[in-house]
């Protein structure tokens, strides 16, 4: 068992004025078997007032609307928790068996699990995440900006690089494939500027938790935000918003200790 | 009804638009068509209202654009095509027996250009815009919902009678209905007037003098009597 | 059960069709269609000829709906919490996930009173044995009530005795039925139907229906969440909140942070609203998992297994390649049955195994052999033809009937429906897009 403060921030800035902003974040830090939040505050600027929602998939969802015009919205959120990965998680759902938009595997990659298979002598669901995930670890190479956030398994996969969030989409969706059931995993982790990505498993039993992007098993050393089935039920913020602005610029900090 | 939106409130502002720009150019245009029986060009002076070049071969060619032709913006059609496309999205304001007048009146348009005589053939337009009028206010209960459209219809008439150079008796007559109408729209809703413009107009209206020289200025003013940002002189 | 006899005795026009649809164009009864890119309005056309059901059939029709619709809300339910009917083996997990229709995000979320289907169409035909078979369920937003109940206003103008001089029962009432059906899943607040906009096929309809339940007809933009409550964006710069949404837009479309993110006509954190209990949505999200095509041969599993009673209403009989015994019977058949892609929706992807060549029939049998899950396959039915009148004369045609059933405080049968018909001899397509028309639909008090 681990104790973690936690800091993260994200300063959302437009070039021209926006009004009638609708958003959902998922930020605040589940609280689980494997993770008790001592403290967890969010602030958000322009002042707004929000409400707190906990979505099919168990992630706590911050809402608000800004109607009046602004240009920016930053959040911050400092708090402490208890990590202790020795106990389990068991909220299983089955359609974590099944591929969603963004692990869904071309004729490439199925093909590439397909010969995988072959040469995966392992028998157990942890063994086999394992050897799939050593395979991933020495074939795709971690490189920032070549990938975005919309891109898949396979194309991230024909690429051959990639990062964290990428790493998560191919193995979740070699792990389907083999019919492990698998999750995609939002969080922080330790040593790691930005927010962080990894995936769990289901062993039969509970979740196990894995990080393809550094090969190594989860530990309490990561701080669980929010899980789904890819990338597209985890992001951050979402959001929708009227004006005439043309860019958004999104600084993230993030610090763990 | 209780709730509407600043949508459905502009659609039924510019229903009271279309439908009394059809109705006005509707009489405007038959008394072009009785100058036509003795006169080759007999519409030029309709087409000096509006400012328009005669492009036209004769009379007949006049009357098919300026009746059915959706690509002539000032054409019978195409305002009565407007009227409808606003109509349409306010079936639980106005009632789809309202609705039907505006169908029908599409209905009359269509037949009469198959018709022999078109001029005896739109006489029942003017009824259906009638019993259109009387069926929309008999179903939009609410006063200030329904004193959107008629605001609309109030600002489309004043207008076209000042391009169509009625005489000051009959548009000091629709200004003051205008006025009326006007004066009812609570403050800080989107038809609110712009006491600007509105002092200017009135200034313009109050006397038969100013009306005569300033008459191109009362219908700019009118332009912009619904202008968000106030202006002061 | 065969209702032969009667079918002639009503088979006279009630009132002129031309007269009737004169005053239905009057009244604006269309469909939006595009063609070429270019949005036009049609007329629905209306035969005057009506299809008439008798009291003690409409009997059976209503407690097998009645019956249907409770157990396919039940499934919902189940399916969005425990899935118990998966855990117990009655419909594979398969069949569940790989549908398009059920979605995620929706799990855990009970809507008021636990009704998730609260408008459903239902489509029946009519055998020649005088048997009624369900062709497929609509869950998700089912169209089609208003031409009926416009048309019944007109035909009683136009044919007053047909209607003193029979026993039918007025089906006036929908517009109740559904004002009701609304209110009970109302959260607090006014009641709204949300349509994409004029340019949708059904916008009639739309508009129709809100100025007869007295609701307010929205389009997304006049639409927002704060404060987890959905509002109505006032014309004097206020707020008003919607306490039951009628939406006719689909479920991928319906909040652009939950599902489709560049849909522009959804409501931003509606489903939040929603999940909350702050606001109802007739039907519920996710109803597509129930009207599947793959799901549908499970229906009749379905009332056994929720409501302990067998089947009172058929499906056409439907066999899965999935299963053994069934592929077996598939393969010897399919010449003579017809085929349906489970994942293709509207009319696409059903293939009559006797319209193929000998090649043809070869290929399609190895497809379904490599992806028994992705098809279904039906027995043709011979279905029970419909007078109408073309051109003065009367001739038969195909035709089916939607059910309307409305979940409230109960589920009841709206005793009425859409008759549609095709208009091409050949043809069993009655969609209103091929050219078919409708017929009034008369239950018969006794």
């Amino acid at each position: 068992m681990k104790t973690v403060s936690f800091f993260f921030s994200t300063k959302l800035t437009f070039d021209d004025y926006v009004h009638d902003h609708s958003f959902a974040l998922r930020i605040m830090p589940l609280e689980t078997e494997t993770q008790h939040i001592l403290t967890s505050n969010l602030k958000i600027s322009p002042f707004v007032t929000t409400q707190q929602t906990v979505d099919a998939f168990g992630n706590n969802v911050t809402t608000g609307y800004i109607k009046e015009e602004h240009r920016f919205l930053d959040f911050e959120l400092k708090g402490k928790a208890e990590v202790n990965t020795e106990k389990y998680r068991t909220d299983y759902m089955p359609c974590y068996l099944y591929q969603s938009e963004y692990t869904l595997p071309d004729e490439n990659l199925r093909t590439f699990y397909n010969e995988l298979k072959e040469t995966c002598r392992a028998e157990s669901p942890s063994e086999r995440a394992k050897y799939f995930c050593d395979v991933l670890s020495d074939m795709i190479t971690y490189e920032k900006d070549v990938t975005s956030t919309e891109t898949t398994a396979s194309q991230a996969f024909a690429l051959k690089k990639g990062v964290c969030q990428d790493f998560s989409h191919i193995l979740i969706s070699i792990l389907r494939m083999d019919g492990i059931a698998a999750r995609y995993i939002a969080g922080l982790a330790f040593c790691d500027g930005e927010t962080h990505s990894w995936i769990e498993y289901w062993t039969g039993e509970h979740w196990e938790g894995i990080d393809p992007a550094n090969n190594c098993p989860g530990t309490d050393d990561y701080l669980v935000i929010s899980q789904g089935r890819d990338f597209r039920d985890c992001a951050i913020n979402r959001g929708v918003m009227f004006g005439t602005y043309t860019k958004q610029l999104q600084l993230v900090r993030t610090v763990m200790q | 009804m209780g709730t509407i939106s600043i949508e459905h409130g502009d659609h039924l502002y510019w229903l009271g638009r279309y439908t009394e720009r059809v109705f006005t150019t509707l009489k405007a245009l038959q008394k072009t068509f009785d100058k036509m029986i003795e006169s080759e060009h007999g519409y030029t002076e309709y087409l000096s209202y509006f400012g328009l070049t005669d492009i036209y071969a004769d009379n007949w060619d006049f009357i098919k654009s300026f009746l059915y032709d959706l690509n002539n913006y000032n054409s019978l059609a195409f305002s009565l095509e407007r009227a409808y496309d606003n109509g349409i999205v306010l079936r639980e304001e106005i009632s789809t027996e309202a609705l039907s007048f505006l169908q029908l009146a599409k209905d009359t348009l269509a037949k009469a250009q198959k018709a022999p005589n078109p001029r005896f053939a739109l006489l029942p337009l003017e009824d259906l815009l009638y019993g259109f009028w009387g069926c929309v206010y008999e179903n939009i209960y609410d006063d200030e919902i329904k004193n959107i459209i008629k605001c609309g219809k109030a600002v489309e008439r004043l207008d076209l009678y000042m391009r169509m150079n009625y005489s000051y008796k009959k548009v000091k007559k629709e200004y003051t209905r205008l006025c009326k109408n006007l004066e009812s729209i609570p403050e800080n809703t989107p038809y609110r007037y712009n006491s600007f413009y509105y002092n200017e107009l009135s200034d313009i209206l109050d006397s038969s003098d100013e009306y005569k020289t300033d008459g191109q200025k009362a219908i700019i003013s009118l332009g912009h009597i619904f202008d968000k940002t106030e202006v002061s002189a | 059960m065969s209702l032969q006899p009667e079918q002639t005795k009503f088979a006279q026009a009630v009132g002129n069709a031309d007269e009737i649809n004169e005053l239905l164009r009057r009244y604006g009864v269309k469909f939006g269609i595009y063609k070429n890119g270019v949005f036009n309005e049609q007329f629905f056309p209306f035969d005057p000829i009506p299809r008439v059901i008798s009291a003690e059939d409409f009997k059976g029709i209503e407690k097998g709906l009645v019956q249907r619709v409770n157990a396919l809300n039940e499934f919902l339910f189940d399916i969005y919490h425990e899935k118990k009917i998966v855990k117990d083996g009655i419909v594979p997990e398969d069949f569940i996930y790989i549908s398009k229709g059920y979605l995620a995000q929706c799990e855990g979320i009970t809507p008021k009173n636990r009704i998730y289907s609260h408008i459903s169409g239902i489509d029946l035909v009519q055998g020649k044995d005088g048997e009624w078979y369900i062709l497929e369920d609509n869950l998700r937003i089912p169209s089609g009530a208003s031409y009926p109940l416009i048309a019944r206003e007109l035909t009683r103008i136009a044919a007053p005795e047909a209607f003193t001089n029979n026993d039918i029962v007025d089906n006036r009432n929908y517009a109740k039925l559904l004002k009701a059906t609304m209110e009970h899943a109302n959260c607090g607040g006014i009641r709204a139907i949300l349509t994409p906009g004029r340019y949708n096929a059904a916008y009639f309809e739309h508009s129709y229906l809100a100025e007869h339940t007295g609701s307010v007809l929205v389009q997304n933009d006049e639409l927002f969440v704060e404060d987890n409550m959905l509002y109505h964006r006032t014309y004097s710069g206020g707020k008003t909140r919607i306490g039951v949404l009628y939406r006719r837009i689909a479920d991928e479309y319906l909040d652009p942070l939950t599902f489709y993110p560049d849909s522009l006509i959804g409501i931003p954190n509606l489903m939040e609203a929603y999940r909350s209990g702050n606001v109802g949505i007739i039907n519920a999200p996710g109803n597509g998992v129930a009207d599947d095509k793959g799901i549908y041969y499970f229906v009749p599993k379905m009332i056994q297994y929720y409501l302990g009673e067998e089947p009172i209403l058929h499906n056409a009989p439907t066999y899965l390649p999935f299963y053994a015994d069934d592929m077996k019977y598939v393969m010897d058949h399919l010449e003579k049955l017809v085929i349906k892609d489970v994942a293709e929706a509207g009319g696409y992807g059903v293939v009559f195994g006797n319209e193929l060549s000998k090649e043809k029939l070869e290929e399609f049998r190895k497809t379904i052999i490599a992806e028994p899950r992705r098809f279904i396959a039906q027995e043709v039915i011979d279905f029970l033809d419909l007078p109408i009148t073309d051109n003065g004369e009367t001739v038969m045609r195909k035709a089916d009937l939607r059910a309307f059933v409305l979940s409230g405080e109960t589920t009841k049968v709206w005793a009425s429906g859409l008759t549609r018909f095709s208009r091409n001899p050949d043809s069993f397509v009655v969609n209103s897009s091929q050219g078919g028309g409708f017929k009034d639909t008369w239950v018969l008090s006794r």
